[in-house]
């Protein structure tokens, strides 16, 4: 029985960065622009957050500590985020061109960065994790459903479904939510009654920007203590979970907990008995997300919900 | 004066065009004012310049006497213009009523708080006769009831000015009387209507007085009343047109092209997209497919062009059974096909003008040897459609084809698809946004190409086009085809009824 | 008409050319780039910076003949890698798979090298037929996925990326793994690429044959895409699939094959670079090769043009042995990626230029047709409506 709590905690770590990533590119892509940069927005966010706790680490600690940190990750992935806007809404460019440059642009960024300003001048950035929360008060005495999240838990987690509950308020219930829909659906239509396509289409760039930033942190912090400049493809599972959760916010849980759990199958096997004594190489484990990503796609894709105008630039000028 | 909104000498150039040259308009207040013009002529430049998408040269804009300036669409809005698109602008995931009130929403705290956009939406539908379904998707209405929300959407803003751009070209006849009445409606209710159309007939039938544009230029403005059909047309094209194609009477020979039992089904639904379709087409012979938009004239011309694979039925060309025939086969086996949409199907606008006149005979040892192109006789190929059928570009055959003018454009399909000799035709609104002189010219090849004897299926929208060039009609209704008849003896009106589904006869090929 | 005089004929011809304004837009996004590069240097470290920033730019002249035929080494891969991109992408596809391409080509061409040493003089040339067989199948899969299934190509092939990476980890310690160094074995000396004479030139460098047959996938895909039908079929499709289709081609043909080609050119970039003698190994490490994301790069300031990829394959290979030199002071070679990421950045922008440039020539030739024809509202909006396809 601890086996299977210590996977689905596991699971929960993979997963809950995998949804709030999945939920910023919802963002951008309910509002009409292609974010392939999550991946690197995310390095960014990574980058900052931690090496922000590598800094304060000396006289801070603990879930004050963490938060300052959500709050510096978030604004990197913001600030990095506009780059991309700037390209696809003002520049009017390829999107996927210019989240390919942010990709490559932000890791070769982040480890010139850390060598330039950490004395040592090595490219990684180390921290002491000291933000677990071993046992949540009354909540963890609950059976199962305590021993799954609310024992040796981040409050990152507790973040992460905050943020799901928000967005599809966001989505669905508020002004913003619905003139942002129509600006990914129908640029032109949304236009023609006052509303400001590059600026919706920006918010929506930006929050981007703030989960998955955001999301760079919550993956390193409880599997890693250090940050070494990437995130090993995360924004890119993350996009495959917003295609596989067909754009919507409840359907991008479920489709983050599937991949968070085959991550966990490809990082904790050697902790499970049943799977180690299969005696399959490492390599064949490690795949499992990726391989099982294709497969997803493969049956999910023929009928593709995506936004409309997804990917297209908008000219006012072209009505 | 009582002029409600006056638009006062406008210019506004493009690069190397100049859109509107000087152009004065003004509308009184409750009149229904047409603005006439023929594609291109710069009503839609005109149009965006009141809403403040386009910035003019020079000109001003005075709204009740007082000069104004209208710098975006919200503006524009929030001082009672309105306008219906001529492409409805409508969120398809959307339902009608977050349609309408979108960027008008009702809300509290930031939610949206729909009860009350609800009961004054469903308070001006009733006043006006507009009925609609507020719960139901865009997506899953027809077309006139979306108009009905273009129109709603205006007046749930409250709008004083109302434009209504092309509203006609989607409508049956009686569904065109219907807004006629609408219109007249909201005139006697204090509105101000401009109406932009380029069909004189709606024009004499509800508009108070008439502007119109040619080339960019005011020709002037007139009392309906006061002036003929033949004397509007004459100023809109800037010569005589002549309403009627010359069309010889050539009894029609043997069957070139039958269709038996088509069928196709729609994904997801249990309506048929086509149903059990049975025509033929024969030699010297011109059968026209009439019918509102959307009632599975793409489908149809999908399904005969190989475009779309078909559930059930024949198709023969000469006797040969074409069902199964790969489209390859069926464009290099004389069958031509004029698409509805040039830009989407009929061109690779960033090919040349050649490359696109070779796009179905690339393959060819005349044009290949070796699977190396042969330069040395497509450009010369090329050349001599150029000059057989007078298209003008920049840089002749070398000229890339996104950059020549529609009408050009179209007659480079024309070009490619008559030089093929083929035994069947099909045109899809082969006049679809061009203006007058290329639509005659367009029209004048279809018809030669029947008196050479081969067969041409045309579907069109454009009643005129239709009564105009056909030698049978076949009118098409939710995928069914509900009538045959003489454009000799059939009314418009009775073509009307058959479009509508209110008359239906038994058809067989 | 006042354009008469030669002079501004020649002028309006040059304009008139695609490739200028291509060439223009590139070197704008270039110049953008070099200069953000130099502010960051001067931020990070101000002392050093003029210095670094000259001797990146000097690349290629660091020393000699050996860092000048080292220009040419490094960019054999990456020119490969490059028309991998570029290919796929005339077909209307963004292959950011080349980097499992790449390494599954690398594979098989090293484990031809190690295994079949028989083969003796045609040891290298079956190897690097074994590469691009294997890249051919690496690229073809999201093809097929694609085509077949609608599963969007970069997701594809990114994750290919990964599996590609993964697997051949695990193949290499299976088959031909030195325990020592936890890397390839090394291939037999016929294995290697010859040198072709090209070590007299530039002595000291690690430049080979290899150079020269990069130089010729180069011409083929430029004859493939220019002059053949086969090429007038793909480029239909990647302009517009709809048009393509109409016209009776095949697209879910052209959509697997322009994969597979373009995942053959990737493997060709592995087993060049691993045949290449100059003493690399595949190293068993969980990351991607970087040659395929660099091929990115490559293909896109090269325009997805073969000609250009091969120029445009030497410039970024001439920062990165600058990059190289550029150690001496206290930088690190991340900064060519950095400097290459902000290029891609501008010159995605940069597209703008371009767009502007021809809409400028198309406004001119319409004013001259205009004389004749009238109907130009089409002109504004066909403009508008290209992009939607």
């Amino acid at each position: 029985m601890e086996m299977l709590y210590l996977l689905l905690r596991q699971t929960m770590f993979f997963s809950i960065p995998l949804l709030i990533v999945a939920l910023g590119g919802m963002f951008s892509e309910r509002g009409g622009v292609t974010n392939i940069a999550l991946e690197g927005i995310m390095v960014v966010g990574g980058f900052t957050g931690i090496y922000f706790i590598n800094q304060m680490q000396s006289g801070m600690s603990g879930q004050l500590l963490l938060v300052l940190a959500i709050i510096i990750a978030i604004a990197g992935g913001v600030i990095f985020s506009l780059l991309h806007g700037y390209a696809s809404i003002n520049l009017k460019a390829d999107q996927v061109i210019s989240g390919t440059a942010l990709n490559m642009f932000a890791p070769a960024f982040v480890i010139y960065l850390a060598r330039m300003i950490q004395p040592s001048g090595i490219a990684n950035v180390s921290f002491k994790n000291t933000f677990l929360i071993s046992k949540v008060p009354v909540l963890g005495d609950i059976p199962v459903i305590g021993d799954i999240f609310f024992k040796n838990t981040y409050l990152t987690t507790f973040v992460g479904f905050f943020i799901l509950i928000i967005s599809a308020i966001v989505l669905y219930k508020t002004r913003f939510g619905m003139r942002l829909r129509a600006c990914g659906e129908h640029p032109q239509a949304a236009d023609s009654v006052g509303i400001n396509v590059y600026k919706m289409r920006y918010i929506g760039v930006m929050i981007s920007g703030a989960l998955a930033g955001l999301g760079g942190l919550v993956l390193t912090i409880p599997i890693s203590t250090e940050f070494k400049g990437a995130v090993n493809g995360y924004g890119f599972l993350a996009l495959a979970v917003l295609i596989f959760g067909q754009w919507k916010p409840m359907r991008i849980l479920w489709a983050s907990l599937f991949f968070g759990f085959m991550q966990t199958i490809s990082a904790a096997y050697s902790a499970i008995p049943f799977l180690l004594n299969l005696n399959i190489p490492s390599e064949f484990f490690k795949m499992t997300p990726y391989i099982a990503t294709l497969v997803v796609l493969a049956f999910s894709s023929k009928s593709s919900k995506a936004p409309k105008a997804v990917g297209q630039p908008y000219d006012q000028g072209a009505r | 004066m009582d002029y409600i909104i006056e638009m006062l000498n406008i210019r506004k150039e493009f690069p190397g065009i100049i859109a509107n040259d000087d152009i004065t308009l003004q509308i009184k207040k409750t009149e229904i004012h047409a603005l006439l013009g023929e594609n291109g002529a710069g009503k839609s430049t005109l149009m965006s310049v009141l809403f403040g998408l386009y910035k003019p040269e020079s000109g001003t804009i005075k709204l009740r006497g007082k000069e104004i300036s209208i710098t975006d669409p919200k503006k524009a809005s929030n001082l009672g213009i309105g306008m219906v698109h001529q492409h409805f602008k409508l969120v398809e995931d959307f339902t009608v009523l977050e349609n309408i009130t979108l960027g008008a929403e009702t809300v509290k705290n930031g939610f949206l708080k729909m009860d009350q956009a609800k009961k004054k939406v469903m308070d001006l539908s009733n006043r006006y006769k507009l009925y609609i379904d507020p719960d139901a998707k865009v997506s899953s209405i027809t077309v006139g009831m979306q108009q009905r929300v273009e129109i709603l959407k205006m007046l749930y803003r409250d709008n004083e000015i109302l434009i209504f751009d092309e509203p006609t070209a989607v409508l049956t006849p009686q569904e065109i009387d219907e807004l006629m009445n609408i219109m007249k409606e909201l005139s006697k209710e204090g509105k101000s209507l401009i109406f932009i159309t380029h069909k004189l007939e709606e024009i004499k039938k509800v508009a108070d007085r008439v502007t119109v544009l040619r080339r960019g230029k005011g020709i002037g403005t007139y009392n309906v009343k006061d002036v003929t059909k033949e004397f509007l047309s004459e100023m809109m094209v800037g010569r005589k047109v002549q309403f009627t194609v010359d069309k010889k009477d050539i009894p029609p020979k043997e069957t070139i092209f039958e269709v038996k039992n088509l069928s196709m089904k729609t994904k997801g639904t249990t309506r048929n997209a086509l149903n059990n379709i049975s025509f033929k087409v024969r030699k010297n012979e011109i059968v026209c497919i009439a019918g509102i938009d959307g009632n599975g004239q793409s489908e149809l011309v999908y399904a005969l062009t190989g475009l779309k694979h078909f559930d059930e039925g024949h198709i023969l060309v000469n006797g040969e059974d074409w069902t199964k025939k790969s489209i390859r086969y069926r464009n290099s086996h004389g069958m031509s096909h004029i698409p509805e949409d040039r830009h989407k199907y009929g061109l690779v606008l960033e090919y040349s003008m050649a490359y696109n006149l070779i796009l179905q005979s690339y393959f060819t040892e005349r044009f290949q040897k070796n699977s190396f192109l042969k330069r040395k006789n497509i450009i010369p190929y090329a050349d001599s459609l150029i000059s057989k059928f007078d298209i003008r570009s920049g840089q002749g055959a070398q000229t890339v084809a996104r950059s020549m003018s529609g009408g050009n454009q179209q007659k480079v399909i024309l070009a490619r698809e008559i030089d093929k000799n083929p035994s069947i035709m099909i045109a899809v609104q082969p006049a679809r946004g061009l203006d007058v002189g290329a639509t005659e010219f367009i029209h004048k090849q279809l018809v030669a190409q029947r008196d050479a004897g081969k067969g041409v299926l045309l579907i069109s929208l454009e009643l005129e086009e239709v009564m105009n060039l056909s030698d049978r009609i076949l009118v098409i209704y939710e995928g069914e085809l509900v009538g045959e008849l003489d454009p000799k003896k059939v009314t418009i009106q009775e073509l009307g009824l058959y479009m509508a589904g209110a008359k239906r006869d038994e058809v067989k090929a | 008409m006042n354009n008469q005089n030669p002079i501004n004929q020649y002028f309006n011809r040059l304009s008139r050319k695609k490739g200028t304004a291509s060439l223009l837009s590139s070197l704008t996004a270039i110049g953008i780039g070099l200069v953000i590069g130099l502010i960051i240097l001067l931020i990070t470290n101000p002392e050093e910076a003029i210095a670094g920033f000259f001797t990146m730019l000097s690349g290629g002249f660091n020393d000699g003949t050996r860092s000048f035929g080292n220009v040419f080494y490094i960019a054999t891969p990456i020119i490969m890698t490059g028309l991998a991109v570029g290919f796929a992408f005339k077909t209307g596809l963004f292959n950011i798979g080349a980097s499992g391409q790449f390494i599954v080509g690398a594979y098989v061409a090293v484990l031809i090298g190690v295994k079949l040493p028989m083969l003796g003089g045609f040891q290298w040339v079956v190897g690097i037929i074994g590469a691009m067989i294997a890249g051919a199948i690496w690229g073809a899969i999201p093809g097929l996925l694609k085509a077949f299934l609608n599963v969007h190509e970069v997701i594809a092939s990114i994750m290919m990326n990964y599996i590609g990476m993964f697997m051949v980890n695990y193949l290499i310690k299976q088959t031909v793994l030195n325990v020592y160094t936890n890397r390839s074995l090394p291939v037999a000396a016929t294995a290697n690429i010859p040198k072709m004479g090209l070590t007299t030139i530039f002595p000291g460098s690690s430049i080979n044959g290899g150079l020269l047959i990069a130089i010729l996938f180069v011409i083929l895909m430029y004859i493939i895409l220019e002059k053949t039908t086969f090429g007038y079929e793909l480029k239909a499709c990647g302009h517009n699939r709809f048009a393509a289709k109409y016209a009776g081609i095949n697209e879910t043909r052209s959509i697997v094959l322009s994969m597979a080609i373009a995942g053959m050119l990737a493997g060709v970039g592995g087993a060049l670079f691993y045949l290449s003698g100059a003493g690399v190994y595949i190293e068993v490490v969980d990351v991607l090769a970087a040659q395929g994301f660099t091929g990115i790069s490559v293909s896109l300031l090269g325009m997805s043009n073969p000609i250009g990829i091969l120029f445009s394959g030497i410039f970024i290979a001439w920062l990165q042995i600058g990059g190289f030199y550029m150690q001496r002071y206290s930088f690190v070679p991340e900064f060519i990626q950095i400097i290459t990421a902000i290029i891609i950045y501008c010159s995605a922008a940069s597209l703008l230029i371009r767009n502007y440039l021809e809409l400028k020539q198309l406004k001119k030739d319409e004013k001259l047709s205009n004389v004749i024809n009238s109907d130009t509202a089409d002109i504004v909006n066909s403009k508008n409506e290209g992009g939607k396809n």
